[in-house]
């Protein structure tokens, strides 16, 4: 019986206290990212007894409580409801430069523009009247052009948030990588690397967030990380993304290889999408806005004669094309005279003819008028935006969802590693009772002899 | 260590804090859409609250604006045609005035008294003068007689017309364009049965019966008292009948008026139905997810407490 049992109670004493230890950093980590919770594996020691009695416990690992699958499900719901928010903020900012329903917005000036033609026609020899439509027909210009400026710019800024985001992205990817080579390193010294695979748990969640990354871990510790079939690391190599392309066909693209990164999630992927297909829409419908005025202005003026019978043909209100490029014709706007509000060229009959600035107020809402391409704009716009709202609200309780399953299996439960502590409690309490009764024993035996 | 409470899921704190966190942040959200709801009185403040209302809003306020200008545009219209109708009853007077003249001279006391006969003749001529302004009326500055061929003037000094084109018109309707005048022509005549000429050579009615009267011979009175009392009722039955043409459209313009007006209720409402927040509605639910939101902080603040570490001395 050798020592009395006296070394099994003393491996029990360290084992019980290795335990706490782990039980201790699982509770101090409670609330930090990417931790995931830790568990020592105890094992009997195995003993030189004849009667085959062990030695004790050792601690034999400390392992973490990773899932692969719930890891990847969060990855991949982290990085479309990434994707939805980046899309929604682009989106709602396009919206809000559209302020309809409204008093303020491009539907009422319109209705105004129209109005005026109806005051030009009840007295057309009035400069007043042909002065306030030139006003209001510079006044749309230039909401269609402030429209037009402020999509540019929203473009602009999203375009140097796709490059920010591909730029942490990159510095993202140099530290996976450098991790990697690190867990490996560590792992073939035999030194336990949970510390480092919790912080590259951290960065892979970033990845997630801004480019949909999904990530496997091979048996050595190793992280390799893909997007739609594309690897970004491996091993110790990381590769760089680059931004390319004009606007309406911006890519991220390796630099390594030169592939195309598909957006498969995250926040470059709902930038890319506004990019390349929802605010090049904008401005092009805006510029359907704008080209429909004018033709259908410059149309009926045509159809007109100014007071002393020259063709409306000849001096047309509006010229250019485009929301940013459609202007009040500089001749008109210098004097408003020339604008054709006569619907005969024959004199003096056309002095103070009205008839064809009537034709014009009648109009408004005229169908594939400038109103109505107008009225389809915002729906579209509205449409779009409450869409990416409804998908981000799914996306959020679906993230959540996954997350809420990943912490179940990864995350520090309180209650459990206190109920853990109290059996580790137990457990110590016992051996160092054993200890002690081995020494009451030997006093025992002391006194006996 | 192994799962000692076994089974189903296990929720972490951090698990109960992100949800937490998720719904506090839908209530505030949908606290804050029904606020501005409650506080703004409308459904729709955004495209996005409602695509297709907020296309039917912008077509609505479209509608309205017209219907509110088809109202003004008769508005004006009816200024224009009141304005003409007592112009015209004022040329009536003044041509009874005439008739009255021309009628006296139906006796033959007149020959022989050039005084008498000069009088009348001064009588006629003021007459013939005052119709000649009433023509020229204007209407905020334009001319109601000149058609659409001069803004100012219709009559000459020598009662020539130098208005062109028709009457204009005003759109109180779609398609509905209703004149709000007639051309001078057509109420004072023209030539020798127009009331107004005065070039030696083609005498209007009144310039004629001023001349025939300054002739004083038999003769030329009796041409007063039979042709030229013939062409001036003629003339005054002609303004008569466009008084009653200008009476008419009055009537249409005032009946067009009044459908704008219905037009503009019907599609107000119809916008109210479509913009207005239902307030019982938003404000219950308001206080609902004020209640719920309130929960959710109550909740929060409880979080760190509920763990067995509390009960553990």
């Amino acid at each position: 019986m050798g020592d009395l049992g006296l070394s099994i109670a003393a491996s029990g004493l360290d084992a019980q206290q290795a335990v706490m230890n782990t039980i201790s950093q699982n509770l101090a980590n409670a609330s930090t990212t990417g931790y995931v919770s830790e568990n020592a594996n105890l094992t009997t020691l195995p003993g030189g007894d004849a009667l085959g009695i062990g030695g004790g416990a050792r601690v034999d690992s400390v392992t973490q409580a990773n899932d692969g699958l719930l890891q990847a499900n969060a990855a991949q719901t982290t990085g479309a409801l990434a994707q939805a928010t980046a899309l929604q903020q682009v989106l709602s900012s396009a919206q809000g430069i559209f302020p309809e329903p409204g008093s303020n917005g491009i539907s009422a000036q319109l209705s105004s523009f129209w109005q005026a033609w109806d005051t030009l026609a009840q007295d057309p020899s009035n400069p007043a009247g042909s002065t306030q439509v030139v006003n209001l027909a510079h006044n749309l210009t230039t909401a269609l052009s402030q429209a037009s400026g402020q999509l540019t710019q929203l473009q602009t800024s999203a375009q140097s948030q796709l490059g920010s985001v591909v730029g942490q992205t990159n510095n993202v990817l140099a530290q996976v990588a450098q991790l990697n080579t690190q867990i490996v390193a560590s792992k073939g010294a035999g030194a336990n690397p949970n510390a480092l695979i919790d912080q590259q748990n951290q960065l892979l969640g970033t990845l997630a967030t801004t480019i949909g990354a999904v990530s496997t871990t091979a048996d050595n510790g190793s992280v390799t990380v893909r997007v739609g079939g594309i690897t970004l690391v491996q091993g110790s190599f990381a590769d760089t993304l680059e931004v390319s392309g004009a606007p309406g066909s911006v890519a991220i693209t390796s630099a390594s290889s030169g592939a195309t990164i598909p957006a498969t999630g995250g926040n470059a992927s709902g930038l890319l999408a506004a990019i390349n297909q929802y605010l090049p829409s904008y401005q092009s419908q805006l510029d359907a806005v704008a080209n429909s005025l004018a033709s259908t202005v410059n149309t009926q003026l045509a159809a007109g004669y100014t007071a002393t019978g020259v063709s409306g043909a000849t001096n047309p209100l509006f010229t250019g094309s485009g929301a940013a490029g459609l202007t009040v014709n500089a001749a008109v706007a210098a004097n408003p005279q020339l604008i054709a509000a006569s619907g005969t060229s024959a004199l003096p009959d056309a002095t103070n003819d009205g008839s064809n600035a009537q034709a014009m107020a009648d109009l408004y809402n005229t169908p594939g008028g400038p109103d109505q391409t107008y009225q389809s704009f915002i729906q579209t716009i509205g449409t779009q935006v409450q869409t990416t709202n409804n998908q981000v609200q799914a996306q959020t309780s679906v993230a959540n969802a996954a997350q809420a399953n990943l912490q179940a299996v990864v995350g520090v439960d309180p209650n459990q590693q206190m109920v853990q502590m109290l059996a580790t409690q137990q457990a110590f309490q016992a051996s160092a009772q054993l200890i002690s009764t081995v020494s009451t024993m030997m006093q025992s035996l002391l006194t006996a002899v | 260590m192994t799962d000692i409470m076994g089974g189903a899921i296990t929720y972490t704190p951090s698990i109960i804090a992100n949800q937490l966190v998720a719904n506090i942040t839908t209530d505030q959200s949908e606290q804050a859409s029904l606020e501005q709801q409650v506080s703004t009185g409308n459904a729709v403040n955004q495209p996005s609250d409602d695509p297709t209302a907020a296309a039917q809003i912008l077509q609505i306020n479209g509608g309205l604006a017209r219907a509110q200008q088809y109202s003004t545009n008769a508005t004006d219209g009816l200024g224009w045609l009141s304005l003409g109708t007592s112009t015209m009853n004022q040329v009536l007077s003044a041509l009874q005035t005439a008739q009255q003249a021309v009628l006296s001279t139906s006796g033959t006391e007149l020959t022989g008294n050039p005084a008498a006969i000069q009088s009348l003749a001064t009588q006629v001529n003021s007459v013939l003068k005052e119709v000649t302004q009433l023509a020229n009326t204007q209407y905020g500055g334009q001319a109601i007689f000149a058609g659409t061929g001069n803004v100012t003037t219709a009559y000459d000094a020598n009662g020539n017309y130098v208005g062109g084109g028709s009457a204009p018109t005003r759109t109180v309707g779609p398609g509905q364009q209703i004149p709000v005048s007639v051309t001078g022509p057509a109420v004072f005549g023209t030539g020798s049965t127009g009331l107004l000429g005065t070039t030696p050579g083609s005498l209007g009615v009144l310039a004629q019966i001023v001349s025939d009267l300054q002739t004083g011979t038999t003769a030329s009175l009796t041409q007063v008292s039979t042709t030229d009392l013939q062409n001036l009722q003629g003339a005054m039955a002609q303004v008569e009948n466009q008084a009653a043409v200008l009476g008419a459209n009055y009537q249409q313009m005032q009946a067009f008026q009044q459908q704008a007006t219905g037009t503009q209720q019907a599609l107000q409402s119809e916008l109210s139905g479509i913009q207005s927040a239902n307030l019982p509605q938003a404000v219950t639910q308001l206080s609902q997810v004020q209640n719920s939101y309130q929960d959710a902080l109550w909740a929060a603040s409880k979080l760190t407490q509920d763990s067995l570490v509390q009960f553990l001395g």
